[in-house]
């Protein structure tokens, strides 16, 4: 009688302990998704192309329970760039009935975002550097770089997406050809 | 001896376990912390920002969402109809009310994993704001159906779960002091194909 008390009270502990493991478990493994993950943006877009690559994200297919990057009436495009190499210059020439940029972190975080409202003339014309390479950027400005938006991103990798409205497809061609031309270059300074 | 090693064996089962289960549920789980409700819509508006909570961060990561910026837009996600019942793809729907600020929206149908759905038509299962006809007061009545509708028609078609993702371009709303006293148009069940 006694005895199977004794085991009864063992095994009570062992499941409280288990559970308190499985607690501190949790909180580790959420922690550390974000850092092991190989599905999260930076990987998927690195199997797609290279760095300064602008790479088209509406064809891509791939489940995303949450809220999806893409909406079925915008056409997006993405390129990966390293602040560690350089600063990064994205354009794209033409004008379109809306445009959105984010500039994400290498974990896919948003850290800057703007729309075509923000820009000079609705031209899409931006410049990713580090606070570091702003101050330098500032003493003496290159003349092409005057009509730029700046971003200053405290990051070293990260992700610069366009995203643009096709109302209906009559603009398909025009809004393609957009993103098309548009270039993402590691920019000498 | 041996009833020691299978204890301490149980402990690390539950523990292990149950840990990584749980991470694995709260992430698949669509509510979630960090989610506004505004009647059947639903939205995440921290999410993929650096201010995001854990369970976010750690969705995002795991499912390689780029989250729109709070400069470009905000989106919600309806999985429900203003009766509580689950929207269902065979059903058809009116979409009805006023919608927020915004320089335009877009309204799609979508399927489990937020995609648009297939109909195998053409016509894609979308709306935007400059192609709806409005009522005198600027409200909006969209018919959510699988056959063609008077007025503005969104195109569903097939059967299963639908989610209706509304999306608001930008917007003010998507900054945090604006969406307190937000209003956005309701589900209403019409009917379903048997």
């Amino acid at each position: 009688m006694r005895s199977s008390y004794a085991t009864l009270r063992k095994l009570l502990h062992a499941v409280l302990l288990g559970l308190l493991g499985a607690g501190i478990v949790h909180i580790v493994v959420l922690l550390l998704v974000p850092e092991f993950s190989e599905r999260d943006a930076w990987s998927r877009l690195s199997t797609a192309s290279d760095l300064y690559r602008m790479t088209r994200l509406d064809a891509e297919a791939g489940g995303a329970p949450v809220v999806k990057s893409v909406d079925p009436l915008f056409y997006a495009t993405a390129c990966r760039f390293d602040l560690g190499e350089g600063l990064v210059r994205i354009k794209a020439p033409g004008h379109v009935p809306f445009w959105s940029v984010s500039v994400y972190d290498r974990s896919g975080h948003n850290i800057y975002s703007f729309n075509d409202h923000t820009a000079n003339d609705g031209v899409l014309d931006a410049v990713v550097l580090t606070p570091a390479q702003m101050i330098d950027v500032r003493k003496d400005l290159p003349e092409d770089l005057q009509g730029a938006i700046f971003v200053e991103a405290p990051i070293e990798e990260g992700i610069f997406v366009i995203r643009t409205f096709v109302p209906d497809d009559s603009w398909k061609p025009i809004v393609s050809s957009f993103l098309e031309k548009s270039s993402c270059e590691l920019q000498d300074f | 001896m041996l009833k020691n090693a299978l204890l301490t064996l149980l402990s690390l089962v539950i523990a292990i376990g149950g840990g990584g289960g749980s991470v694995w549920y709260a992430l698949k789980a669509q509510d979630g912390v960090g989610a506004i409700r505004i009647g059947q819509w639903t939205a995440f508006p921290d999410i993929g920002t650096p201010a995001a909570d854990p369970y976010s961060k750690a969705r995002v990561a795991r499912e390689g969402v780029l989250a729109l910026g709070r400069a470009e837009g905000l989106s919600f996600v309806a999985e429900r109809d203003s009766g509580g019942g689950e929207l269902k793809r065979e059903c058809t729907y009116t979409i009805e009310g006023g919608f927020p600020t915004a320089r335009f929206w877009t309204l799609y149908a979508a399927d489990q994993s937020l995609g648009v759905v297939e109909t195998g038509k053409p016509r894609l299962a979308a709306l935007q704001s400059y192609g709806v006809v409005r009522q005198p007061d600027n409200s909006v009545i969209i018919s959510a159906s699988d056959h063609p509708m008077p007025g503005n028609w969104l195109l569903t078609g097939g059967f299963g779960r639908m989610y209706f993702v509304l999306t608001f371009y930008d917007t003010p709303i998507a900054s945090s002091t604006g969406l307190s006293d937000v209003s956005l148009p309701r589900i209403l069940k019409v009917g379903c194909n048997a």
